[in-house]
């Protein structure tokens, strides 16, 4: 039986714990991850199937490849975005483009360096909202994605304002230690 | 224009200085994320990882489709029972929220309450409504309630029934993400009128 509950290890324990065949660790993987994963494939592939697909793909590949995570060059966070964006760009390669016509002017949309940080941003932010517990996740899931205000969540969830406040200050302040790195 | 909250509504003004720049920037970084997405139901539980499909990828499209169609068919079967069994046994139902319905021009003596229910592990909403003078549909037709976005008044079925009268505890469910939900409706449906009367609303 396992010294410490899966539940309380770091990414990086929990990759080594899959990679000698743990599924507990495995799992608790998947529920931290799966939605950053998701979003991330969403993003890029912009088609739920085929971000679906990737999702799958994406923690098949974490199983299998797992004994290659090496806990002393880092934390286990950029090792699985790094499996995860291979995972999806493998997928985006999978479908037959058509040719692109090619643009008169410049795009205006973000270039790589800058997609690349947006994504970043999202899967730490994405992954970090899975720390909390699900009375504060709501809160601030309504709150910031919903349109709802405090007292329109209050009334919603048929709480006093009172506690919305208090669950929304603590869910910020439990980000700000779970998003450390972002904030230095 | 912005959707984002406003940060002061959010925690207030009585912070000190340091902490709350600092919830500050996770509120910027919270913005700038935007909302993760809502797994789809096929992704609630992990992949076995002893056995990949075909070394990492699934099973052709078509052949999932199938594959979900037939869960589908089981899922609703054991939904069915497990609403049979709920009812007979007295599921527990752990209320968030409730609502009470008003009757429109179509039924002005009917009203309801619904009753918004704890979102369980796999994201459904158990919906419960007690309604009031709603009359007696001929055969064929049914009531539908449905959750509204905006404009949207049908934006996504909660579910039938066909309950008239005094009814209390009708069992609904409303299986996906609440964010956005500007209200509730139930219509009656006829097959093939293409019109969807609104009878009741939030």
């Amino acid at each position: 039986m396992p010294a410490v509950a899966a539940d309380e290890c770091t990414d990086g324990e929990l990759i080594t714990r899959s990679a000698e065949g743990d599924r507990d660790a495995f799992e608790v993987l998947y529920r931290r991850y799966s939605r950053p994963v998701f979003g991330l494939a969403l993003r890029r592939l912009g088609d739920r199937g085929r971000a679906e697909d990737a999702v799958q793909e994406t923690f098949a590949s974490i199983w299998r490849a797992a004994r290659s995570y090496k806990p002393e060059r880092g934390p286990g966070a950029p090792w699985l975005y790094a499996v995860a964006r291979n995972a999806i760009t493998d997928r985006g390669r999978a479908r037959a483009e058509p040719p692109a016509e090619v643009p008169d002017r410049a795009s205006s949309e973000p270039g790589p360096p800058e997609r690349a940080e947006s994504s970043w941003t999202a899967w730490r932010v994405h992954r970090a909202l899975e720390g909390l517990s699900s009375n504060e996740r709501t809160v601030i899931e309504l709150a910031y994605w919903s349109g709802l205000s405090q007292s329109e969540i209050a009334e919603f969830l048929n709480i006093p304002l009172g506690t919305v406040k208090t669950r929304t200050r603590a869910a910020l302040h439990r980000l700000s230690g779970l998003l450390e790195e972002e904030l230095a | 224009m912005s959707d984002a909250p406003d940060f002061r509504d959010l925690v207030g003004g009585d912070l000190p200085p340091e902490e709350a720049e600092r919830l500050r920037r996770v509120h910027e970084l919270l913005v700038a994320a935007g909302p993760p997405p809502e797994l789809s139901p096929q992704l609630q539980e992990p992949v076995e990882p002893e056995k990949p499909r075909d070394n990492v990828s699934f099973l052709p499209r078509r052949r999932t489709g199938l594959l979900l169609g037939i869960a589908a068919a089981i899922a609703l079967t054991a939904f069915l029972g497990g609403f049979i069994s709920g009812e007979r046994h007295g599921s527990p139902f752990n209320e968030v929220a409730q609502l009470p319905m008003h009757g429109t021009t179509a039924a002005s003596k009917a009203s309801a309450l619904l009753y918004v229910g704890k979102r369980d592990s796999a994201g459904n909403w158990p919906l419960k409504v007690d309604v009031k003078n709603l009359a007696p549909l001929p055969k064929g037709e049914y009531y539908e309630m449905f959750i509204s976005r905006g404009a949207n008044a049908r934006a996504a079925s909660c579910g039938t029934f066909r309950a008239a009268g005094n009814t209390d505890g009708l069992r609904l469910n409303a299986p996906f993400s609440l964010k956005g939900v500007t209200g509730w409706v139930v219509t009656v449906e006829r097959p093939g009128s293409g019109k969807h009367p609104v009878v009741l609303t939030t």
